[in-house]
């Protein structure tokens, strides 16, 4: 019988140790996720207020979507550093998944263009118009498409077992994962989760500009979103390939801790949320759930990879055993950059919140 | 090549990552040059007081955020997405060697985007001193990623034999073809941003045109000629092997040739734009928008065959004397003759495999790992045609007959891998060659 066909690794030693690798992949994917969860979440919420086309909601879409292009901007930049830091310690996983369905996963930056472009096109529009709404509409279901090309690539990299019948039945890359159980709820968890979060970001600027409609619009999409977890969140535990479920279900391991800490703390939210979305609730009472929910989803970054580490261990993949050579000068050479950008947006951020200088003439400043 | 293969019929998979790096070099290129264009006339008309230019500048600076935020990074993630798919063991092995080199990159991008953002949404809020500050930040950024990823580009042409010992990420990084291609990239990025603001600026009307429009011309002046000078500092600091390549097969009639006479008119085009440099200069308002684009359109013809010819002139390595276009390092020929390449390389057996294997389905999972990197079997450098009138004795014998790793008994290895399999590996490849005529 032939032996699962897994690449060889590439022979060059990492230039860091593989633990030091995983922070950076972690704090960079948590970075991107946020950024997703503003642009794109925030794309899907923003786009519907249009579409009802009352009042108050176009008002939350005049005073909010201009802040949309930039957080997508941000999304893309910061989702390169987790793909180039995955590449490098999953090297051989990632890439047979992606050549494995290439087309589909190629056309992950068309949507992308696509779907930015459309995004630009709702951002600048002078009237609220169908048209508008209907391109912001368009534009998110653009970028959560590019979401599902992810997923897909994830989910098929963490299954070695699917690879020779994937690449049998479609010799050109064409097909997308679906022999994986794991894949529509995954998908749909994410989904879920970036639209509560992006609601929740709307109910915490309602309650720091102390703007009511915001803030119980924001939480009441944070708690349909989260609400639906219970179906897309068991879902996807249930489809779990054998090792990962047993894992999950031992209530001895560090994953299964990880699991039902952060499911507590999404719930916790949850229930703290139907309060402070009733009409004449204190504007702080949001704070207890935004600090609850991104705890989960701290916790639900971990889980994700402790699940991928667990997964790729039953093909005998230990990441952390992986030969390295550290690269100080190199390392040196990012820090100090990283040091440097770091002051500079300190710096720059401070003139971007100062007032607008008086107008020549006037005398007077603009707050 | 370790990893599967994507089989692209007709187009090939070279010509996924040429089509998405045509414009994403050109785009890139572009906004390194906007940028320094950019600081530079915000200089200007704050220095002259001049209002009406600096709102101008205003629309220019957004334009430029939609152009490299849209279409600079998504075609930007489609080279990484492409050369992974293409190529994943090349990739892989630059990854390894090159990580913090990118990820220092990566940083200077997310600099670049966050200086014109904030440079674009707080315009209002900015004092002039902070604007200016803000506007040459952008361009330094800008620059110095090109001056990042020119060390990875430039490394797979030239990697030197101090890396091949070491491995150390530097040592790679500053070698022989780096500070020409810097400057040849510098300037090619000085051509296109000045024609780029040529084409702002031909719509333009009035007594601001010239105001926009001389100082932009000397620009695209400076980048086209000193892009010239430098593109032949360029070449004549090629490795050797490499400019005997490209020399050699500008006069023959091998099936680079045509695409070397592309290449070669392109650079003749890309001189075209500083005569219209000229005339935006010295007749302002005559000059129109339409004219710029032209000259933008043959200065990224001009480029994109400038690319062309390095990629070209890296054959038949992907990384010269590492690893070999189909992503077999150059240290595992001789074990892959000696101990055969399908033992070695799982996923080529797994096709093999689901093929029954065969001698043909064998032949063809061997073919699939070490030929698609840059033939077909029907459309672009098709195999087909190329063994139209050979017998299978003939294939096999031509198969076997490129296993030798002496260039003086192997004709073709300057330009194509050797075949990095057994004799008998060699006939299966062959055989199958010959069913493709009935195909």
């Amino acid at each position: 019988m032939l032996q699962l066909p897994i690449p060889a690794p590439d022979p060059l030693p990492l230039p860091l140790p593989p633990g030091v690798l995983k922070v950076l992949l972690l704090v960079t994917f948590t970075l991107h996720l946020m950024a997703v969860n503003f642009g794109v979440g925030g794309s899907l919420i923003l786009a519907v207020h249009a579409w009802r086309g009352k009042p108050a909601d176009r008002e939350l879409v005049r005073r909010l979507a201009p802040l949309l292009p930039a957080a997508v901007t941000f999304a893309i930049t910061l989702g390169v550093a987790p793909l180039l830091f995955v590449q490098l310690t999953y090297g051989p996983f990632f890439y047979t998944a992606s050549v494995l369905m290439a087309i589909p996963w190629l056309s992950l930056i068309f949507l992308l263009m696509a779907g930015y472009v459309l995004l630009y096109r709702f951002v600048g529009a002078t009237a609220a118009t169908s048209l508008q709404a209907g391109s912001g509409i368009l534009a998110a279901l653009l970028l959560l498409a590019v979401g599902l090309m992810l997923v897909n690539v994830t989910t098929l990299s963490l299954r070695p077992d699917l690879w020779a019948a994937h690449a049998a039945a479609s010799p050109h890359g064409l097909r997308l994962n679906t022999a994986d159980p794991t894949l529509w709820p995954r998908y749909l968890h994410m989904a879920a989760g970036i639209t509560a979060v992006a609601g929740l970001f709307l109910a915490a600027w309602g309650a720091w500009r102390d703007h009511s409609y915001a803030r119980r619009s924001g939480l009441r999409w944070f708690m349909g979103a989260t609400a639906s977890q219970a179906v897309w969140g068991t879902w996807l535990l249930v489809t779990q390939p054998a090792p990962v479920l047993n894992l999950l279900l031992d209530a001895n391991t560090a994953p299964s801790l990880t699991l039902w800490l952060s499911s507590a703390c999404g719930f916790l939210a949850l229930f703290m949320a139907i309060p402070a979305s009733q009409e004449g609730a204190p504007p702080k009472a949001v704070w207890p759930p935004v600090g609850l929910a991104m705890a989960s989803v701290l916790g639900m970054i971990l889980l994700r990879d402790q699940a991928r580490d667990a997964s790729l261990a039953a093909f005998g993949f230990q990441p952390g055993a992986l030969p390295y050579r550290t690269d100080w000068v190199s390392l040196g050479v990012f820090s100090l950059t990283l040091l440097g950008l770091a002051i500079l947006l300190f710096v720059i951020l401070r003139w971007a919140r100062q007032p607008t200088p008086p107008s020549p003439g006037t005398g007077e400043v603009v707050p | 090549m370790n990893h599967p293969v994507w089989d692209i019929p007709f187009l090939g998979s070279g010509w996924i990552i040429g089509l998405i790096s045509i414009i994403h070099v050109s785009i890139a290129h572009l906004v390194v040059g906007a940028g320094i264009w950019l600081a530079l006339m915000e200089s200007r008309a704050q220095r002259a007081g001049d209002t009406e230019l600096l709102a101008w500048l205003r629309g220019r600076a957004k334009a430029l955020l939609w152009l490299s935020s849209i279409f600079g990074a998504g075609t930007g993630v489609g080279i990484w997405v492409a050369i992974g798919l293409v190529n994943p063991t090349a990739t892989q092995h630059l990854i390894r060697a090159f990580v913090m080199g990118w990820a220092t990159e990566w940083l200077l991008f997310a600099g670049e985007m966050a200086t014109l953002i904030v440079l674009v949404r707080a315009y209002d809020r900015l004092r002039p001193g902070q604007r200016l500050a803000l506007v040459w930040l952008y361009a330094l950024f800008a620059w110095l990623s090109l001056v990042v990823i020119n060390g990875i580009v430039t490394f797979m042409l030239s990697p030197g034999k101090a890396w091949s010992t070491t491995h150390a990420m530097w040592d790679g990084f500053f070698n022989a073809t780096y500070l020409p291609s810097l400057l040849l990239r510098t300037f090619v990025a000085l051509a296109l941003g000045g024609l780029w603001a040529l084409a702002a600026g031909g719509a333009t009307t009035g007594e601001l045109k010239p105001r926009i429009l001389r100082p932009s011309a000397l620009l695209t002046l400076v980048g086209v000629l000193l892009a010239a000078l430098s593109g032949w500092y360029y070449f004549q600091s090629f490795p050797g092997p490499a400019r005997d390549l490209v020399l050699g097969n500008l006069k023959g009639a091998t099936g680079l040739a045509q695409g070397f006479r592309w290449a070669i008119w392109g650079l003749g085009a890309f001189l075209v734009p500083a005569l219209l440099a000229l005339w935006a200069s010295l007749a302002p308002a005559s000059f129109r928008r339409p004219v710029a684009l032209f000259g933008l359109l043959l200065a990224c013809w001009g480029f994109g065959g400038f690319e062309w010819i390095r990629e070209v002139a890296r054959k038949p390595f992907v990384i010269r004397e590492v690893m070999y276009s189909n992503g077999i390092r150059v240290d595992q020929v001789a074990a892959y003759q000696q101990g055969g390449f399908l033992p070695a390389n799982a996923w080529a057996q797994t096709f093999a495999a689901a093929k029954g294997d065969t001698d043909l389905a064998k032949g063809e999972a061997i073919l699939r790992s070490q030929c698609l990197a840059c033939h077909t079997r029907e459309g672009y450098r098709s195999l087909k045609a190329l063994t139209a009138t050979n017998s299978e004795g003939d294939n096999v014998a031509f198969i076997q007959a490129i296993r030798e790793l002496d260039p003086a008994l192997n004709p073709y290895l300057d330009r194509m891998p050797p075949f990095a399999g057994t004799e008998q590996e060699a006939e299966w490849v062959g055989k199958y060659l010959t069913t493709l005529k009935a195909k």
